[in-house]
């Protein structure tokens, strides 16, 4: 007897694409909601292009690799909803469904004839999620974004880099990942509110508005204090503060030292690790790992004033320390020990070095039809009762627009071959994979 | 209309690991009672501070992360302390709790423990590392989650800007935001299930795995095609270096300027239209750039010098704007500080204005990542003094006398 989901018999219209929106879906997805992904090949943004595809392997929408981790959990539905067959189908399909979730810019779903007015009336508690760049109000809601531009404009990437230097930033779509966060808490929330009240609603979530109350300390510090982050020894690198700058705090916590990245050994490129120390006591402790070297005795070091005030000997010595020792080794020596530290952890580090994620069966392996088998990312949380996992690939376009068109819907199987001929289901000039010629013998 | 989580009540036992998911339930309307040691939770300790003044009523990390909660003070690890916890958690629909894995049963208020009385509760642990696994005991902070979880490897700097730059970790405390979002998620799943079934549930949350889950297609990267990604300045992580996107402006205010799929004849066009009011389309109208092979291979021109040169023409603001009118997705660098000017944000009513009675004054907040329609978001207070609504919730509420609040605190209870 499997486990009961949380998300059990909760159906979710996902018209999401690119990466925020199916991130989001991914996690309703593990919970236990049946997602059913609506996509159009023709203006496919997410299966293509793909840079994950395995060498050697036909770069096609079914063989993108980070599609397929941002995809699982899901059923892909393909369908023209542009046109009056499509869009007459689609309404049917929310009529039966919980929510309905969609990333694209602010006036697309309106455009469609699906505005949340039009939902209410095919489905009328319907929770609607929009997760647009800016929102579906306010003068810039036309503006598009991509993650790197959330974090621009919000001030996140400002707060990463060294003093003096331009902004390091983000390396990745952090508001991607972090916009799905929240268009799925705003989905798990509308849908708590609706259980209760019976009401359901517009969520009006915009990738770059939910970046700005991430830098909450940094804006109430000008808010309330009038001081900004353009300032000498702002962004402080890894530290928690830069050497002969004014002694204030830089929002990640209490300003002590050492707090910094050093080199391990063999010097390699990701050879890094990090050490904390945030109390004398802490210190002493690392002295000792350290073998308690004379230089670490000094009592300009004893106390986090000496430490700040000494910081660039202070992070010389250690990291004269820390290049001789592996950085696994060096997080166990040190954290045996009461030391705060870590290693810096490459994708390859996660996957298959990390003890803890391994420990903890991070990374499980799940078959897919035509990328073969592979790890995939599993949740950070487990639930006693209704445990999140990834019981699915991601779908291959339009795998399961048979069973949703005749089984969910009630069309007939001659219903879906017209839609196949007449271009709804699949554009009629286009190939069909292997796959759809059997849905429809 | 109230929020979507009114008539919830949260206990939270967080420190800065789970303080900002109780802000975002407490914003969204649920009753959230935070419970702090006597004297005060040790992270009214970190600054900046009012007027640049320690004091634990005055941190403004403190005051940010825990809008929209009450506050009290208990001491679990007397008895008394830990019935009257018991007495309150048979009150409560979620207990979220950072703790070193085992304390909580340490003391007697473990989950099995806590729902004999109270079979609906959800009790959420959220820890550096989970409660299990050979680094359940290790110690945490913002920055070695940002190492751990492989933020830092993927953000740093290109070699040509600074050479044998570290890899550096985004600041702002963001692993802590990415703990609090997915367990923000954990429990919210957990409460939709319990409107169905009445059933609580034990929840294990990692800010480890959160981390480690946050960084976009790395692990996809190496997992299809063992690729390694190298570090590079305000950009995307990349197997093999790709075009620079961030530009210095007039003011000196960098622009994130991103050419979606690349440059092709027909963006060529885009730019060139965007940059001929001003003067500055360079050679762009140069007919040899309707052939994609000469696009291709003046790559570096365009980017590297006439798109830079158009940036250094003029103020980041403009840029941006001008950018997106043309269908640009770009975006200026901006200082948080900034986004208090921003029109689009006042036009959303982002700003909230947070009254702080015992001084007198009330100061701007940031507001909601999500306009909720139909049960808005607020700020229902400012962050709980130590210790103010002790009198509310154990004399108002639980009948104590005041005789005996009394020699609670005398005696290191409350």
């Amino acid at each position: 007897m499997p486990q009961p989901r949380a998300l059990e018999n909760i159906r979710v219209v996902d018209f999401s694409w690119v990466r925020a929106g199916p991130w989001a879906t991914r996690w309703l997805g593990a919970l236990g909601a049946e997602i059913i992904k609506i996509e159009w090949p023709e203006n496919e943004r997410g299966r293509l292009p793909s840079s994950t595809t395995p060498q050697g392997m036909e770069v096609n929408l079914n063989t993108s690799g980070n599609f397929n981790d941002t995809n699982v959990n899901k059923k892909s539905l393909s369908l023209n909803v542009r046109s009056p067959k499509g869009l007459e189908i689609i309404k049917r399909l929310i009529a039966v469904s919980d929510i309905v979730i969609e990333n694209f810019s602010s006036r697309v779903l309106q455009k469609w004839g699906l505005g949340y007015e039009e939902l209410c009336k095919i489905k009328p508690d319907i929770v609607y999620v929009s997760m647009s760049g800016y929102g579906h109000t306010g003068r810039n809601h036309p503006y598009t974004t991509f993650g790197p531009v959330a974090q621009a404009v919000s001030g996140l990437t400002y707060q990463s880099g060294l003093p003096g230097q331009p902004p390091a930033g983000w390396g990745w779509s952090y508001m991607d990942d972090t916009g799905g966060m929240y268009g799925a808490m705003c989905a798990l929330t509308g849908l708590y509110h609706r259980n209760k009240t019976g009401k359901g609603q517009h969520i009006d979530q915009s990738q770059m508005v939910s970046s700005v109350p991430l830098n909450g300390p940094a804006l109430l510090d000008f808010t309330v204090n009038g001081r900004g982050t353009n300032r000498p020894g702002f962004p402080p690198g890894n530290r928690a503060h830069w050497p002969g700058t004014p002694l204030v705090n830089n929002y990640r916590g209490p300003t002590v030292a050492p707090h910094n990245a050093y080199r391990t050994h063999p010097g390699g490129y990701n050879d890094w690790c990090v050490i904390v120390c945030h109390a004398d006591a802490e210190w002493q402790a690392l002295a000792a790992v350290m073998g308690n070297p004379a230089w670490a005795t000094d009592p300009k070091f004893a106390t986090v004033s000496g430490r700040l005030a000494h910081q660039e000997e202070l992070d010389t010595k250690i990291e004269a320390w820390t290049m001789t020792l592996g950085k696994y080794e060096l997080t166990d020596r040190c954290q045996q020990s009461g030391v705060r530290a870590m290693p810096v952890q490459s994708a390859e580090d996660r996957v298959e070095h990390d003890p803890q994620l391994r420990h903890r069966g991070m990374y499980q392996p799940m078959p897919h039809p035509a990328l073969g088998t592979h790890k995939v990312q599993n949740a950070p949380f487990v639930l006693s009762e209704t445990p999140a996992y990834n019981h699915s690939p991601s779908p291959m376009i339009g795998q399961h627009t048979g069973e949703i068109i005749e089984g969910l819907l009630g069309y007939s199987h001659d219903d879906l071959r017209a839609g196949f001929e007449d271009g709804t289901f699949w554009p009629e000039e286009r190939p069909r994979f292997a796959y759809q010629q059997e849905m429809l013998r | 209309m109230i929020g979507p989580l009114a008539g919830l009540r949260i206990l939270e036992l967080a420190d800065e690991k789970g303080q900002f998911c109780g802000k975002l339930l407490g914003d969204l309307g649920a009753d959230v009672i935070k419970i702090e040691p006597p004297g005060g939770e040790p992270c009214r300790g970190v600054g900046p501070f009012l007027d640049d003044i320690p004091h634990p009523d005055r941190s403004l990390s403190f005051w940010y992360y825990n809008t929209s909660k009450r506050g009290i003070t208990l001491n679990l690890e007397t008895a008394e302390g830990q019935a009257l916890f018991r007495r309150l958690a048979d009150t409560a629909d979620v207990v979220l709790e950072t703790f070193r894995p085992g304390f909580m049963a340490s003391v007697g208020l473990g989950y099995e423990t806590l729902r004999k009385t109270n079979p609906g509760l959800i009790l959420c642990a959220l820890t550096p590392f989970g409660q299990t696994g050979p680094w359940r005991d290790f110690l945490s902070s913002d920055l070695l989650h940002m190492a751990a979880g492989g933020e830092m490897a993927s953000c740093g700097y290109d070699e040509a800007d600074v050479p044998n730059a570290p890899p550096i970790a985004p600041g702002g405390g963001n692993a802590w935001h990415m703990g609090c979002h997915y367990a923000y998620m954990a429990i919210m799943a957990a409460l939709v299930h319990r409107t169905v079934t009445a059933e609580g549930q034990y929840i294990d949350v990692s800010i480890h795995e959160a981390c480690a889950l946050t960084t976009e297609s790395a692990i996809a990267n190496y997992v299809y095609r063992g690729e390694t990604l190298r570090r590079q300045t305000g950009r995307h992580h990349a197997p093999a270096p790709t075009p620079r996107t961030q530009f210095r402006a007039k003011d000196g205010v960098y622009v994130t300027a991103l050419i979606s799929g690349g440059l092709n004849p027909r963006n060529v066009r885009s730019l060139a239209d965007l940059m001929e009011p001003f003067g500055m389309a360079a050679d762009l109208r140069d007919p040899k750039y309707a052939d994609p092979a000469v696009v291709a291979g003046s790559t570096s021109h365009i980017i590297d010098g006439v798109l830079a040169d158009f940036i250094a023409s003029l103020p980041a603001e403009e840029v941006y704007h001008a950018g997106q009118a043309r269908g640009f997705t770009w975006g200026a660098v901006r200082a948080p500080e900034d986004l208090l000017d921003d029109p689009h944000l006042h036009d959303r009513n982002f700003w909230k204005m947070v009254e702080h009675p015992e001084l007198g004054r009330s100061f701007i907040y940031p507001g909601e990542a999500a306009l909720y329609n139909g049960s808005p978001w607020e700020i229902s207070r400012r962050a709980p003094l130590v210790g103010e609504h002790n009198v509310s919730i154990y004399r108002d509420e639980f009948g104590l006398a005041d005789g005996a609040l009394t020699i609670l605190r005398e005696s290191g209870v409350i």
